[in-house]
């Protein structure tokens, strides 16, 4: 009996060590990753924690907030459609020279960020270039260059200084007929930066969103070091122009390389210049680093149409923004800061100078 | 406890602990080069299907993507899209890819071809 | 007859309330096994015919109670309850160097591997075989903590004499 006894206590004590191995493996950091198509890209969430419940919970929260984003600032669904109906922008864009619109907080918030940066980069950053962009293509199948004609009169229907918003009301107003919001240069960066906070509210506290090429990080990464971010070698597709270390921060880069077209022998890309009308030529990437990715987004634009030397020097004025830039005569510039956290690689379309 | 008892009792512990070995030392470090890799393809955001990228072997079939039909090609180690009904035809001009991590997207059919593993990079900002 | 509805209601209760502890684990399928005390019970007074119909039967029931009929769970509870039942049994029967423990410690392994088999057929996930190793470690403990239970139990049955009426009342 006395035997029996110890046995059994043994057998307890096994029991009670094997489950306790298996509850501690089970409460290792995982990751949960999840993708998905929305606002023309592959947006896909990196979510690290120990309760696999709880990031397949948050992520796929954080993607209904995205998804919900995606639809107020959509510019592009057909009249009629129920895609059309919930987007805040074509709404926006029907009331043109009318009326006001009452908008959404989130769309109210980024129509003031993007008020605010037209300000701050003296016009080279405009929500209402909707026009331009729709004449020249890049929305649809065939991009063309169009006439000056044209072009000039595209360019009296952009201008944030037409856009009036009322704070208290909650509304928007276009105030010329034929104008038109794309928030195509903000809204990926805006809507990962709230997809970002759900996960936080969930505490989490390691993730990766990539929204496209939008990168925000959350903490550090799975291995308790920065995150390894690559920058896209502008010219070559499979290759990188540098690594960055990111902690809790976002990179975002604009390029011309991401949607362009070739005619007599020039090449245009989507980036447009809201205030010649044309695709800005100066530069082939600008990437900005900064915690926010909704600012990184803006800031990418921003650093992509303003000239090369201009971008650094504006970039060094504001505190927390980094920038890396290719500029098309193949030069990269970057920020003093990003020394150390920043590794060129070489490459034919540019060179670096280390002295910099 | 019988002797017999304990001879099971034994065998039970060294057979879980073999078969332990078996099985879990395909996750460790060294052993898993010689692993083949796996490319794991997604259309609209589930899986349809994994495929083993055993050297020396070679095939291809069709997927039903968003647009309609695409054609996925497997040789040896590598992948690639060699067939899109998509108009930028970005995911065929991307041609091979064999590194864990590497990654085709098809945005306008909603396809993803992805390498099994860890990139060396977390992300690429583009 | 009278005796092996009780060993059936028992095991239906030892099944449900187990059921009902279960305690939230990585890894699914880790039991005690209580049920089997009652099922290696009714296989050592009365034989392997009437251990499977207590084995089956609390399955079933079982199931009906906590609203499982049916599902994948019940069909692994099933292939597992089978499975052990057909071993125990056959050790019982055919080798006497084997103490309750032993032969409880092989019941539980055998419940774990059949499950598990039946949980790669139904799931056609060959992935779950690395469930294994984890599933025969448990087993060992619940298996010997099951066939000291038993031991016990026939012993203090013997002591009172209760165990010759039982097997005398077998049906």
């Amino acid at each position: 009996m006395i035997r029996q006894r110890k046995l059994l206590l043994s057998a307890l004590g096994v029991l009670l060590i094997v489950l306790l191995a298996s509850f501690q493996y089970s409460r290792r950091i995982r990751e949960y990753r999840s993708e998905h198509f929305l606002m023309d890209t592959l947006i896909s969430i990196k979510a690290y924690g120990r309760d696999q419940e709880v990031l397949k919970k948050s992520v796929s929260e954080a993607f209904a907030e995205m998804r919900r984003i995606a639809e107020l600032a959509d510019g592009f669904p057909q009249p009629g459609t129920a895609a059309y109906g919930s987007s805040d922008v074509c709404r926006i864009n029907a009331q043109a020279g009318k009326q006001p619109v009452m908008v959404d907080n989130d769309i109210m918030a980024m129509l003031l960020l993007a008020k605010k940066y037209h300000h701050v980069s003296q016009g080279a950053f405009d929500v209402t270039i909707g026009p331009l962009m729709e004449l020249w293509g890049f929305g649809g199948e065939a991009p063309h260059v169009p006439d000056t004609h044209s072009i000039q009169a595209a360019l009296a229907r952009v201008g944030s200084d037409k856009l009036v918003l009322n704070e208290h009301e909650r509304t928007a107003f276009l105030t010329k007929a034929g104008m038109k919001l794309d928030l195509g240069a903000m809204a990926k960066g805006y809507a990962a930066e709230k997809a970002l906070q759900i996960l936080q509210k969930h505490g989490i506290e390691k993730a990766l969103i990539d929204a496209g090429g939008n990168v925000r990080t959350l903490g550090r990464n799975v291995h308790d070091a920065s995150w390894k971010i690559g920058i896209k070698n502008p010219r070559k597709s499979d290759a990188i122009a540098a690594v960055l270390q990111l902690e809790n921060a976002s990179a975002v880069t604009s390029g011309d390389y991401y949607r362009y077209f070739e005619a007599g022998g020039k090449r245009y890309n989507h980036i447009l210049d809201p205030r010649s009308g044309y695709p800005a030529v100066r530069t082939m990437s600008a990437t900005v680093v900064t915690k926010d990715a909704g600012l990184a987004d803006i800031l990418s634009t921003v650093f992509f149409v303003l000239p090369p030397e201009k971008a650094l020097e504006t970039a060094g004025k504001m505190t927390g923004v980094e920038i890396f830039l290719v500029t098309a005569d193949g030069r990269i510039l970057h920020s003093s800061s990003l020394k150390g956290r920043i590794e060129v690689l070489p490459g034919d379309s540019y060179r670096y100078d280390q002295g910099r | 406890m019988t002797r017999a008892d304990k001879f099971l009792l034994a065998g039970l512990v060294v057979f879980s602990l073999l078969s332990m070995a078996a099985l879990y030392s395909r996750f460790s470090g060294g052993a898993d080069k010689l692993q083949s890799s796996k490319a794991v393809i997604s259309v609209q955001g589930k899986i349809l299907r994994t495929i083993d990228l055993t050297p020396g072997t070679r095939s291809s079939f069709t997927l039903q993507g968003r647009l309609g039909p695409s054609i996925v090609e497997k040789k040896g180690n590598r992948i690639r899209m060699m067939e899109a009904p998509c108009a930028g035809k970005v995911c065929v001009n991307q041609k091979w890819i064999e590194n864990p991590g590497e990654t085709i997207v098809c945005i306008p059919g909603e396809i993803m071809i992805r390498i099994e593993g860890t990139a060396p990079l977390d992300a690429v900002t583009r | 007859m009278v005796f092996m509805g009780l060993l059936v209601a028992l095991a239906t209760a030892l099944h449900v309330v187990e059921g009902m502890l279960s305690i939230p684990l990585p890894v699914p399928g880790v039991k005690l096994g209580l049920a089997n005390v009652v099922t290696l019970l009714a296989i050592y007074l009365y034989g392997f015919r009437d251990g499977l119909t207590v084995a089956l039967m609390r399955v079933l029931l079982g199931s009906l109670i906590s609203g499982m009929f049916l599902s994948p769970g019940f069909l692994l509870g099933l292939t597992g309850a089978v499975v052990s039942t057909m071993i125990m049994a056959l050790l019982l029967k055919h080798t006497t160097c084997f103490s309750m423990i032993g032969i409880s410690m092989a019941g539980a392994a055998a419940h774990n591997m059949g499950q598990l088999l039946a949980a790669c057929l139904i799931l056609q996930n060959s992935a779950l075989i690395y469930y294994l190793p984890v599933l025969l470690l448990t087993g060992i403990p619940t298996g010997i903590f099951t066939g000291v239970l038993l031991n016990s139990l026939i012993s203090q049955s013997e002591k009172s004499g209760m165990l010759n009426d039982l097997v005398r009342t077998s049906p």
